[in-house]
C-alpha cells in the first residue's frame, strides 16, 4: 500500500434538521400529569410490571400495557454517575461543575427513571438514598415540570 | 454447523487519524487483500458492505463504495450495524449454496470525519431520553461500570487493572490505533473522569479504520489459503432498549448470544474449551461483565483474574490478547476486528501478542447503548 502523507482539504458537510416526533398517547398522558405534580407508570397485563415513563408495548409479553398507575414521587437511587463533562452533538466538553445523573427506583415502578439529582454534594451522594421528587414551581406540562429529584 | 464456512483472510487498518479518505480507504484494504490471496473482484461471489449512513453523512452510503471495494456491478447489500453481523450475514450467503465467496467490508472514519458518541447518542429514544438530555454513550456506561462495580464490592482501581491489560496489550500490537508505549497504572488511574467512575483512558478512543475479511465455503477456502479459520457457531441476542428496564451490571445480550454460538459449536466448557477470547468491551468495565456474561470468567472473581494475570496474554484464559477496542474502535469494523485478531492466533501469526495454544476462539461484537445487541462467534482451526 502507497504511504502518501497528503494534506487534504476538508469541507464541511453539515446535517442540519429537525424531526418531528410524536410522543404518542402514553408519553403525552405523562407529560400531561407533569403539570399536575403527578409521575404515571404504565402496567402489563400479563407481567403486571409497572414502567415508567409509559410506555405501550411490553417487550416481554408482547402485550398492550393497559392500566395507567400513578406512583409515588419518593424512591430510591439505585444507580448514579457523577459527570465531569457534558456531550452536546458528539462534542465533549467540560462541565462547568461537576453533577449527578441517576436512575431511581420510585414507589410502585418495576425499573428506573432516569432523572437529575441535586441538593447532595457529588461527595456525598450514595445508592440507596431515599429521594423526592423536586417541581417547578410553575408546570406547564413539559418533561422539565419534573426538575430533579433531592434527599427526603 | 454441517457446511462448513471458512474465514480465508482480511485485511485492516486503524489509527486515531489515517489521513484518508473513505473510499481510498476502503480501495488500499480490498485491493491488498486481494493480491494477499492472489484473486481479483471476480472470484468474489457476494460484497456484505458495512458502514453507517448516519456517521457517512450520506444515505446509501454503499453505493459510493461499490467502485473501490470491488462490487461494481457485482452483487452487493449492506449490513448497519457492527461488522460480527456483516460477518453472520456473509456466512449465511454461502451456507445458501448461492455464492462461494463473500466480501465483508466494514469501515468507518470516527477519528476525524465525525464524533463517534453520535452513534450512540442518537439511538437513544428522541421522545425521551433525548429531550431529557442526562444519558448519553459515556454517561450509560458510567452507570453500567457503577452498577457492574457494586454488584461484587470491586473498588475502581479494577477499571485500572483492566485498561491496563489492554493497553497494555494494544501498545505491542501493530494494528492498534491507540499505542501508549510504558503506559502506567499511575497515568491512567490519572486520567481525567469523563463520568465516574469512568476515566478517559477506561474508554475506547475516537479511532479511524477498516476491516476487510473474505469468508468461502469449505471447498474454495481450501483452494485459496493454507491457514483456513472455520466459523464453528454463532449467535446474536438483542437486549430491552431502555436502560431503566435493564440490569446494567450483567449482560443478558452476551449471555444468549455466547449460548447459542456455544450451543451451535458443541463448546459445553468455555473456560476449558476456549483457549482465548477477543471481546467487545469499549469501556474497561466490559470486558470482565461481558466474560462473565459468556461464562468466559467466573463470577464474582473478575479481580482476583486480573491481579493474578488469569486474564493476560500467558494467562489461563486470556481475554482480548490484541488489546481489544480500548486500542481503537472504529464503529462497524470493530467487532470484525476482534475476529481479524483471533485469526490472526488461530494462525500462530500475532507476534508479540500471540498466545501459546490457539485452537478454538471466541469472537464478541456489540451494539446499540451499553451492548443492547452481542454478537458472538466461535472461531477455529
Amino acid at each position: 500500500m502507497e504511504d502518501i502523507k497528503e494534506t487534504f482539504y476538508h469541507t464541511v458537510a453539515p446535517l442540519d434538521f429537525g424531526y418531528n416526533y410524536r410522543v404518542g398517547t402514553y408519553l403525552q398522558r405523562y407529560i400531561d400529569a407533569l403539570k399536575d405534580k403527578k409521575i404515571l407508570g404504565a402496567k402489563c397485563p400479563q407481567c403486571g410490571k409497572v414502567v415508567v415513563p409509559p410506555r405501550k408495548y411490553c417487550g416481554a409479553c408482547n402485550k398492550v400495557r393497559e392500566e395507567y398507575v400513578e406512583l409515588s414521587q419518593e424512591g430510591t437511587l439505585e444507580n448514579y454517575t457523577v459527570g465531569h463533562i457534558t456531550l452536546e452533538k458528539g462534542q465533549v466538553n467540560q462541565a462547568e461543575s461537576p453533577y449527578i445523573v441517576g436512575m431511581i427506583k420510585l414507589g410502585g415502578a418495576d425499573n428506573l427513571l432516569v432523572g437529575k439529582v441535586a441538593g447532595v454534594s457529588p461527595q456525598e451522594v450514595k445508592t440507596g438514598m431515599r429521594l423526592k421528587a423536586v417541581w417547578k414551581d410553575q408546570t406547564e406540562g413539559e418533561y422539565s415540570d419534573l426538575d430533579h429529584f433531592e434527599p427526603v | 454447523m454441517d457446511n462448513k464456512v471458512a474465514i480465508v483472510g482480511f485485511n485492516m487498518a486503524s489509527a486515531l487519524d489515517l489521513e484518508t479518505t473513505r473510499e481510498r480507504l476502503s480501495f488500499d484494504l480490498t485491493r491488498g487483500l486481494f493480491d494477499d490471496l492472489g484473486i481479483e473482484r471476480d472470484d468474489v461471489g457476494t460484497f456484505i458492505i458495512c458502514t453507517n449512513d448516519f456517521l457517512d453523512g450520506r444515505t446509501i452510503s454503499n453505493v459510493f463504495l461499490d467502485p473501490s471495494v470491488g462490487a461494481y456491478m457485482k452483487d452487493e447489500s449492506k449490513v448497519e450495524m457492527d461488522g460480527l453481523n456483516a460477518l453472520t450475514y456473509a456466512c449465511m450467503r454461502i451456507l445458501s449454496g448461492q455464492y462461494e465467496t463473500a466480501l465483508v467490508a466494514t469501515l468507518a472514519l470516527t477519528g476525524t470525519q465525525v464524533s463517534p458518541y453520535l452513534h450512540i447518542g442518537y439511538t437513544l429514544d428522541a421522545s425521551y431520553d433525548r429531550p431529557i438530555k442526562l444519558l448519553n454513550e459515556l454517561s450509560a456506561a458510567a452507570l453500567e461500570a457503577r452498577s457492574y462495580l457494586a454488584k461484587y464490592g470491586y473498588s475502581e482501581e479494577l477499571l485500572d487493572d483492566i485498561a491496563l491489560q489492554d493497553l497494555a496489550n494494544a501498545a505491542r500490537n501493530p494494528n492498534q490505533a491507540r499505542r501508549l508505549e510504558g503506559v502506567s497504572k499511575d497515568q491512567i488511574a490519572g486520567s481525567a473522569y469523563l463520568y465516574e467512575p469512568l476515566r478517559e483512558l477506561h474508554c475506547y478512543p475516537a479511532t479511524d479504520g477498516g476491516c476487510m475479511m473474505l469468508l468461502a465455503s469449505e471447498k474454495r477456502a481450501k483452494e485459496l489459503c493454507d491457514k483456513p479459520v472455520w466459523i464453528k457457531g454463532i449467535g446474536r441476542s438483542t437486549d430491552n432498549y431502555y436502560l431503566g428496564d435493564r440490569d446494567l451490571s450483567g449482560s443478558i445480550s452476551a449471555s444468549q448470544a455466547a449460548e447459542r454460538a456455544m450451543g451451535m459449536a458443541g463448546i459445553k466448557d468455555p473456560r476449558k474449551e476456549l483457549d482465548f477470547a477477543e471481546i467487545s468491551s469499549l469501556f474497561a468495565h466490559q470486558e470482565p461483565l461481558l466474560a462473565e456474561a459468556m461464562g468466559l470468567l467466573e463470577p464474582g472473581k473478575a479481580a482476583e483474574a486480573y491481579k493474578s494475570g488469569d486474564t493476560a496474554i500467558d494467562g489461563k484464559l486470556p481475554i482480548n490478547p490484541s488489546g481489544g477496542p480500548l486500542g481503537g474502535h472504529p464503529i462497524c469494523s470493530s467487532g470484525l476486528m476482534r475476529a481479524a485478531e483471533a485469526v490472526l492466533q488461530l494462525r500462530g501469526e500475532a507476534g508479540k501478542n500471540q498466545v501459546e495454544k490457539a485452537d478454538v476462539a471466541l469472537a464478541h461484537g456489540q451494539d446499540g447503548v451499553c451492548a443492547q445487541q452481542s454478537v458472538v462467534v466461535v472461531l477455529g482451526t
